[in-house]
């Protein structure tokens, strides 16, 4: 009971601390009427995925009375980004933050965080049971700096009934680039394209890594600050070929930049073989009035298949916050990575479990029974051999290089030569990290 | 003498302290909100920026230099004036038409008043979704319209020839309400008598709408074409959300080119100075328009 007046005091004094320097303002996480840690969660959720993670966050405030998470919907993964550059470093920065894969480096350039490792080290924690192929991506210099959380790697998604009309076998995919342009070929009809790519970046450095190419030099900016783009040699080349014979030949269908246009178009009827996030894949089965079938994305013909790189955001603990608020902030991380909770969210949402012991759970195996493509998507990514292609590119500058490739796709389809299309991508991404090496502190 | 000379300094700017004293709360304002981030615009210009935005490199006038050579930008120049120019014309002639029919005294023409001006109760964002629909490349109305028709499929904002004109008519579409109902204003602002005097001559309508409407309707002209041609200028939202600046940068408008610059690349250096070019650029065109346009205004 002393305990306890004793603990109300020094509470109340630290909210009293808190309210004077913060000029009284509660917005920031610290320590609410209760007695419990509150800490902001910021993050990029929207659909299923936000219903999820509400659920989960409730269900953490639950389950213990130390601590409470706020998990605050802040915009698209770019807009969070540029709310935490204004707070970041600060006592008003959220103890949590989610940012996607490519913000990595300007993450860890940024110096607005403390690095996991930090916690690992100090609670002893096993990181070996977690996913290794989601970790290596995290893992910068051996260091882990954030927690993964949702990971999705692309799949090839393609459409059954119209594999059998086209006299294709369909429970063989099509593998290799020229295995897709032949299938494409026979899928093709007045209303329906053969093939389709989402215009967007990251399914090009997908298609570039698994046939084990680079994407910038230094080793894929994992050994020193890249200074060079080597997407437009041979790897890159190759898939700009695969899209433009596709192209040329008409069995392709270009839907454009957004994910929402080429899922209405999969599922319409208007394209047979897409590339999707494994994220979307659940709802495309659910959504889609034929048989979806899921398989492993395409490789070029001569080389071996390298897999996936991984893709979808990761967790960062703030620095410049109080030291109750990071305790917060890595219970609720630790919380998020148990098997339970993974299993729960692998299943709404599709994302990868980071717990791959989330897997054996009862309700994982039950939904893989009934939709066994979703395994298809674990399968891939643990088929993946791990090199440096694979564990992805790390260059602060990504977005940037993105839209690049956007444009470059953008004219291919228009019928630019493809090494041209490619080379002035290269030129747009060099200049971009000259710029950013140039303005390093 | 000396100090006659001051007093009498004094004594004549009495009224110049006077309206320094009046104009203080919108200097004051004009200031933190204008003034101040246009000369930090101007600064940054001449700055490259680090990975939190902070001027780290002072590069003088190499960012203007590299805007003048590189090709995206002077495509998005390009893009941004046929679009004003795509925009502007066609927009304020079908408001007048329109605002000219609602301008009749008939019975329920406040029906039709409500439905002209519709379109500026919704939010750029919102019709820009509905317009995404519309202009969808497979479930599209648009598309299925020419289906039924037999005319083959356009991919409205796919196709880099048709991309600029799908995002010019969806901004007609949904900067025609508030041109509507300014010349709507304007218009029922003209005196009665003048057409009562007229219509005793034996003036005929186009006679009228000539010699009478147009020229008492110039200075609401005057003024809706000159926020429409800034509006267009500064165009952003319907961009964002139908094309994202694509495809083949042919939608690249400049102010959407400076935001992905800005929030995407976080080269504020650039950014700045491309938002500098199209300060001079606007200010340039409505110097233009005051000069050559306000001498054909007709102020009663």
């Amino acid at each position: 009971m002393k305990l306890f007046l004793l603990f109300i005091v020094s509470v109340l004094m630290l909210a009293a601390c808190t309210n004077s320097d913060s000029g009284g303002e509660k917005n920031d996480a610290s320590e609410n009427g209760e007695g419990k840690t509150e800490i902001e969660f910021w993050h990029a959720m929207t659909g299923s995925g936000q219903e999820s993670l509400d659920d989960i966050v409730a269900s953490f405030n639950e389950s213990q009375d130390e601590f409470v998470v706020r998990a605050e919907f802040q915009g698209s993964y770019e807009e969070s980004l540029t709310k935490l550059r204004s707070v970041g470093g600060t006592p008003d920065a959220p103890a949590i933050t989610q940012v996607f894969e490519v913000g990595t480096k300007y993450m860890i350039d940024s110096g607005f965080v403390e690095p996991m490792n930090t916690f690992i080290e100090k609670y002893d924690y096993d990181l070996s049971q977690l996913e290794e192929n989601i970790l290596n991506y995290y893992k910068v210099d051996g260091e882990l700096y954030s927690m993964p959380f949702n990971s999705s790697t692309p799949v090839m998604v393609y459409n059954k009934d119209a594999f059998k009309a086209a006299g294709l076998d369909p429970e063989k995919a099509p593998e290799t680039f020229q295995e897709v342009i032949d299938a494409a070929a026979k899928l093709k009809t007045d209303e329906m394209a053969g093939f389709s790519l989402l215009t967007y970046g990251w399914f090009f450095e997908q298609l570039v890594a698994t046939q084990g190419g680079l994407y910038v030099n230094e080793e894929n900016g994992r050994s020193g600050d890249a200074t060079e783009a080597l997407f437009n040699g041979e790897e890159g080349l190759k898939v700009f070929n695969f899209l433009d014979t596709m192209n040329k030949a008409g069995t392709f269908g270009n839907f454009g930049t957004n994910w929402d246009d080429i899922r209405a178009a999969f599922s319409t009827e208007k394209v047979a073989m897409y590339l999707d996030s494994s994220a979307g894949v659940a709802d495309m089965i659910a959504n889609s009035p034929f048989e979806v079938g899921v398989a492993y994305i395409p490789y070029a013909d001569d080389v071996e298949r390298n897999g996936v790189v991984i893709g979808g955001a990761s967790l960062w603990m703030s620095k410049g916050i109080s030291e109750k608020e990071q305790e917060a902030a890595w219970e609720f991380m630790k919380y998020l990575t148990t098997p339970e909770i993974q299993a729960k969210w692998h299943l709404e949402t599709g994302y990868f479990a980071i717990n791959p012991a989330a897997y054996e759970e009862e309700s994982v195996q039950k939904a893989w029974e009934e939709t066994p493509q979703i395994k298809v998507t674990v399968d891939q990514l643990q088929d993946t051999v791990p090199g440096l292609a694979t564990q992805g590119a790390l260059i602060s500058v990504f977005p940037e290089s993105r839209q690049q490739i956007v444009t470059a796709l953008e004219e291919l389809y228009q019928g630019k030569d493809p090494q041209e299309a490619l080379d002035e991508a290269a030129k747009g991404t060099n200049r971009a990290m000259e710029i950013a090496n140039k303005t390093k502190q | 003498m000396n100090t006659e000379v001051k007093n009498g300094w004094w004594a004549k700017s009495a009224n110049g302290r006077t309206a320094i004293l009046y104009l203080l709360p919108s200097v004051l304002l004009f200031s933190v909100f204008i003034f101040y981030p246009m000369l930090r615009t101007i600064y940054l210009s001449f700055y490259l920026t680090d990975q939190s935005g902070k001027a780290v490199l002072n590069v003088g006038f190499d960012n203007y230099a590299y805007l003048l050579q590189s090709p995206e930008f002077l495509n998005s120049m390009k893009a941004t004036g046929l679009f004003v120019l795509y925009t502007v014309p066609i927009g304020i002639i079908i408001a007048l038409f329109l605002a000219l029919l609602a301008n009749e005294k008939l019975k329920g023409i406040g029906f039709f008043r409500t439905i002209y001006s519709s379109t500026m109760g919704v939010s750029v964002a919102a019709s820009s979704v509905v317009w995404l629909f519309l202009f969808h490349p497979s479930i599209g109305m648009f598309n299925r319209l020419l289906s039924v028709v037999n005319i083959p499929q356009i991919q409205w904002l796919l196709d880099p020839e048709w991309a600029l004109f799908s995002v010019s008519l969806s901004t007609i579409w949904m900067n025609l309400g508030f041109s509507f109902l300014i010349i709507l204003g304007g218009l029922q602002n003209i005196d009665e008598h003048l057409y009562e005097s007229s219509r005793i001559d034996g003036a005929g309508y186009f006679y009228r709408l000539r010699r009478i409407t147009i020229p008492m309707l110039s200075p609401t002209l005057f003024f809706i074409i000159t926020i429409s041609l800034i509006n267009a200028f500064q165009s952003f939202g319907q961009i964002d959300i139908l094309t994202k600046g694509g495809p083949s940068q042919s939608t690249n408008l400049i102010v959407y080119s400076i935001y992905r610059e800005a929030f995407v690349n976080y080269q504020f250096g650039t950014a700045s100075a491309q938002a500098v070019f199209l300060f001079i650029l606007i200010l340039i065109v409505t110097v233009l328009q005051f000069k050559f346009g306000e001498k054909k205004v007709h102020y009663q």
